[in-house]
This record gives C-alpha cells, structure tokens and sequence, in this order.
C-alpha cells in the first residue's frame, strides 16, 4: 500500500481537480458533439430553407417568432467565421481536452488518496491541459470575430485556472520533497 | 488516523459516470434548446436529442444500480462515526434528494417526450415504448416537471459540492471514502 495520510494541500487542491475536471469533460464533450453537428451545416445561408414556426410549438418551447428565425442562422455562426481547418482541429482539441480533463478528475483522486506519484502527476496533467488551454486560445485568435466572441474568454479563463491548478501542484510537489528530505535526516 | 477504505470500486466507477454525465446533459442541453426547431428541412436537433434522452435513460439504470451497490456494500467507516449527528443526517438528507432528483428529472424528461409523440430509441438500438398517444397537455405538464426538477437538482448538485470541497478544506477524511484509487 503506497498512500499515506493526505496533507492539506493534496486535499484541496484534489477535490478542486475533481470538480473542475468533471464540468470541463462535460464542456468539451459537448463542443465535440457541437462541432459536428453544426461545423458544416447542409446548406449556406443563401440556401437556406425558411425556418418553420409553428405557433404551438414555439409556445412549448418559449420562444418568439423573431427568435425561430434566428435560431436557424445561429447554426452558421461557426461555419461562415471558421476557416477551413477549424472544424477538424477544434474537435481534436476537444477529444483530447476530454481525454485530460478526465485524467485530471483520476489524478484529483490520486492527490486525495495521496498516492506518491500523485504530485507529479498533477503536475504533468494540469500542465498539459495548461498547453492545450494555449495552443486552443492561439488557434481560435485566427478565426473570425463570431467564433472570437464564442470560445476567447473561456479559453483564457480555463487556462488561468489550469496554470494556477500547474503551480499550485510543482509548490505541493516541493513540499513532499522536503517533507521526505526531513524524514531523511 | 487514516480512514478506511470507502466506497466500492463499482459505486465510485458510477458516481464519476453519473457526476460526468449530468454536467454533459445540462451543458448540451442549453446549447440544443439554441438548434432549429425542427421540421423536414432542419434536422439539427435529431442527434443531440436523441443522445440527451439516451443517457438519460442510462442515468436512470445507473442510479438504481449505485443505490443496490451502496447497500450492498456499505461505506467503512459510517459517516456518523465521523460526523457530528447533525452533519451525519444532512449529509443522508442530500444524498436522498440527488437521487431522487436525478431518477424524477430523467423519468419526467422521458415521459414529456413519450407524450410528445416523438419516439426514443435506446442508444440508437431498441424502441423504447411511448406510455400513450400524443399529448400535448401531458407534453407540457411532464415538459415543466422535468425543467424544474432539473434546476432544483442543480442547486442540490451545488449543495452537494459545498459539502464536498467543505470536507476537503477541513481534510477530516469524509471526502477520501469517495475518492480512493
């Protein structure tokens, strides 16, 4: 059995992981799943067929008629702002963005549980969500301004989170070396 | 003193699949409610619909599983050998609440859509079957259950969390019996 009694700081900083690591595999499924549908809509906006509104159902859904309207443009937000090879590279940055936030939720545990391998870890998980954070921020600065104002502030916003949650585990990480340098002597 | 260990294996495989899952389902929620209503030419909804309905159902299954599997296998040590009584029974109060929560939000949202005459196919594999004609009074009064139990579920999620990160903070070990490897 390698885990021993968990300090503060891996308790903390583990169940923050946890959290946040479950709502970003939710956000970036859904952006996986959102790409796909509506990253290439079947026709242009000059091809478009009108939207159909029907009274009843825009009452059982709540919406305005000028809003129906607009719900079927809203689908070509991303494709008329994208260039070519965004579509593609957005779902890969959110398959593997699923991918880490997942291995965050595992090594949140892993820093509760207080396993020996946990700080590093965290560190190598949270770091790469922090480049991937990057390199997703740099790809969508050369979109439009539609696909700007979707994704810019969330994308800075996760990657402050991500660099904070980076530091917060190599500062951990230095603790547990001095803790062991201490029960060395 | 260390904790011993917790949860079983099984139950923390579903808590993570139902933790997961219920943020996806409120996320793409509120994104496909923005889709095209949906008629011949714009089938937008189709997928993202079909795929809410599904876990959803899924949920459902997991739910009454976790609750088998927890008392089956009971956590060690009991929270009220570590908590004040008071804490013990608020934690017990919320746990009740999140799944029943969860099991009348997903059971609502299949309901509303059985009596919207829109057909459900389980994971794209088995016709699940509609529990009447088409409704659309029933549509409707399922339809607000299942919005409002979903927004009361959120809060409880939101309670729910407090308690956990309250737990952390206080490092007292209550956290570790859910998240050990």
């Amino acid at each position: 059995m390698d885990t021993a009694e968990a300090p503060g700081w891996a308790s903390r900083l583990g169940v923050i992981a946890i959290l946040l690591g479950v709502l970003l595999a939710a956000w970036h499924a859904n952006e996986w799943m959102k790409l796909g549908i509506v990253g290439t809509p079947p026709y242009s906006l000059a091809t478009m067929p009108e939207a159909d509104c029907e009274q009843d159902e825009l009452e059982e859904e709540g919406v305005s008629l000028e809003e129906c309207r607009q719900l079927a443009y809203v689908v070509h937000d991303i494709s008329i702002s994208a260039p070519g090879w965004f579509k593609n590279f957005h779902i890969a940055v959110s398959v593997a963005g699923t991918a880490l936030a997942l291995l965050s939720v595992f090594a949140g545990i892993a820093l509760v549980d207080y396993r020996h391998w946990a700080a590093t870890a965290a560190v190598s998980v949270f770091g790469a969500l922090a480049i991937l954070d990057m390199v997703s921020f740099t790809a969508v600065v050369n979109t439009g301004p539609l696909i700007r104002q979707m994704y810019l502030w969330s994308i800075l916003l996760w990657f402050f989170i991500h660099l904070a949650m980076t530091v917060g585990a190599i500062v951990g990480c230095e603790e547990q070396q001095a803790v062991q340098r201490r029960a060395g002597t | 003193m260390k904790p011993a260990r917790g949860y079983s294996r099984t139950a923390l495989i579903l808590h993570w699949f139902v933790a997961v899952s219920t943020f996806f389902l409120f996320i793409s929620s509120w994104w496909m409610l923005g889709l095209p209503l949906a008629s011949a030419e714009f089938r937008f909804r189709e997928i993202p619909f079909q795929l809410h309905k599904n876990l959803g159902m899924t949920l459902v299954a997991a739910i009454i599983v976790m609750i088998y599997v927890r008392f089956k296998h009971r956590p060690q040590p009991e929270l009220s050998a570590i908590l004040p009584p008071r804490m013990s029974k608020l934690a017990t109060v919320d746990h009740v609440v999140l799944y029943a929560l969860i099991f009348a939000c997903c059971v609502s949202g299949y309901l509303s859509s059985s009596y919207s005459g829109w057909g459900t196919t389980l994971w794209w594999l088995v016709d699940l079957p509609n529990w009447g004609h088409e409704n659309e009074e029933l549509n409707i009064l399922y339809s607000d259950i299942h919005l409002w139990t979903c927004w009361l579920l959120l809060a409880v999620v939101a309670v729910h969390i407090s308690g956990v990160v309250y737990h952390a903070f206080r490092n007292d070990g209550v956290v570790r019996r859910m998240l050990h490897l």
